[in-house]
């Protein structure tokens, strides 16, 4: 009886992947190298991010009495951003794991909004070179990440689709191909933040020390 | 027949259209496109045949489109963003377009690189030539010089970045669609042609009289609706190559 139903199995298998071809298999792989290789693009432009800070919290420190809170807040949100570094050669699987790094990544966005927004009331700092640079890029960069985001919510969306379609359904789990959770328009950036940084919580489980900086600069 | 069209119109280069409130433009005839009609005919010409000469040297695809405003809500560095990159300026593999923006009314610019020119032209450069090279020129309503100028300095920040095989990406798919297709290929034009006409004539007759023209710009309102240029005589048309932008570039106000 077992061996019985084992044959059958085969049968099933065997006559599903005559449906539809070795084809679908390969296609499946490159789209979810299409997702691992977007997800990279949207890890090195929040990376850019992450490097310009240093740089700006050291031009507006220099400003005469800077407000000191703003300055502390986009410093702390650079720090937890360095937390919850996910693995950037893939795609993470956990919607969960993407939505604690889209928040830390919010909550940056946040502070230096509003570093920017407090920067208006020091017309002697707006007008150096340096900080106007500054600004340029960083203006840059957040459009870099606003076009990486939507590019790789695109390539989820096309891989989650092909898997969830009929006969692809039924063999992915056998392949273990996983859907992958997509960015959440703007989550975070909206809302004011609660600055409240858990520094005791644990970071994401996937290392990637090879491209961390320290994360308090 | 004449509505038909135009939601024909609509339905095709109208793909972006998400909040029903955003317009996208067609792809660009030329390289250089005043569609909001503030450059000399001679002048714009001119900077057409040196943006198109330019490819041929260097293969980099540098785009200018001026427009009356913004038909959309969202921001221009997005907005110009999605346009760019629907258009496929540049080179496939290189990416190396780039793409100046204007729109008169709404007084704002945005240069838009790709992928591949982010290097040789840097957020900053950018910002440096709209804000302390084309604004001052346009605040003085001298549009033509300002975009002159601009382009001037694009091109010289980004030569010597790729090198170019002679020929414009329309140049050369002209010549591969010549020889390539050989007598099979036009007699199946020969029969598409005369469906077309016949089914025209049947509905009619008119309705079908834009697919002549090198764009179709009946559906599309006062926004877009100027002509850069016909394409006879020495006018170079344009064809983007393939390629992708990431956001990277700059802009001002003015």
């Amino acid at each position: 009886m077992k061996t019985f139903l084992g044959f059958g199995k085969v049968i099933v298998l065997a006559s599903l992947f005559s449906l539809t071809g070795c084809g679908t298999y390969n296609r499946l792989v490159t789209l979810e190298q299409t997702v691992n290789k977007k997800w990279a693009d949207v890890q090195s432009v929040y990376q850019r991010r992450a490097d310009l800070i240093p740089n700006l919290v050291s031009t507006v420190a220099g400003a005469a009495n800077f407000e000191k809170s703003t300055l502390t807040e986009v410093t702390n949100a650079r720090a937890s951003v360095g937390q919850v570094k996910l693995d950037p050669s893939k795609a993470p699987t956990d919607a969960a794991e993407l939505e604690r790094f889209q928040k830390a990544q919010g909550q940056l966005s946040t502070a230096l909004s509003r570093l920017l927004v407090v920067s208006e009331n020091y017309p002697q700092l707006r007008a150096t070179e340096s900080f106007k640079g500054l600004q340029v890029q960083l203006e840059g960069t957040e459009n870099r990440i606003s076009v990486e985001r939507n590019n790789f919510n695109t390539a989820v969306q096309e891989y989650n689709t092909a898997l969830e379609r009929f006969p692809t359904n039924m063999l992915n789990k056998m392949f273990g191909f996983k859907p992958r959770p997509f960015f959440t328009a703007a989550a975070g950036a909206e809302k004011a933040p609660e600055v409240k940084f858990d520094f005791s919580s644990k970071p994401a489980t996937t290392p990637a020390p090879a491209t961390t900086p320290a994360a308090t600069p | 027949m004449i509505r038909a069209f135009a939601v024909f119109v609509l339905f095709v280069f109208g793909a972006a259209n998400l909040d029903g409130a955003e317009k996208f433009p067609p792809k660009p005839a030329g390289y250089f496109n005043d569609y909001a009609n503030v450059v000399p005919k001679e002048k714009a010409l001119a900077l057409n045949e040196r943006l198109a000469q330019f490819e041929r040297e260097t293969s980099n695809q540098v785009v200018v489109a001026v427009f009356r405003k913004m038909e959309s809500d969202s921001d221009i560095a997005d907005y110009s963003q999605r346009i760019a990159e629907s258009w496929k300026v540049g080179q496939a593999g290189k990416r190396n377009g780039a793409v100046l923006f204007v729109f008169i009314d709404d007084r704002k610019m945005f240069i838009q690189v790709g992928y591949g020119l982010e290097g040789a032209l840097p957020d900053l450069t950018a910002f440096d030539i709209t804000e302390r090279h084309i604004k001052p020129r346009f605040r003085a309503g001298d549009y033509a010089g300002g975009l002159d100028e601009g382009i001037d300095l694009i091109l010289k920040a980004i030569r010597g970045e790729y090198k170019g095989d002679g020929a414009t990406v329309q140049e050369k798919s002209r010549a591969s669609a010549s020889s390539g297709c050989g007598p099979l290929g036009f007699i199946i034009m020969l029969i598409v042609v005369l469906a077309i006409i016949r089914l025209g004539r049947r509905r009619g007759g008119y309705g079908y009289t834009g697919l002549g023209g090198p764009f179709i710009t009946s559906g599309w309102g006062s926004g877009w609706s100027g002509s850069s240029s016909s394409s006879s005589g020495g006018f170079s048309g344009f064809s983007g190559g393939g390629g992708s932008f990431g956001g990277g570039g700059a802009g001002s106000s003015w």
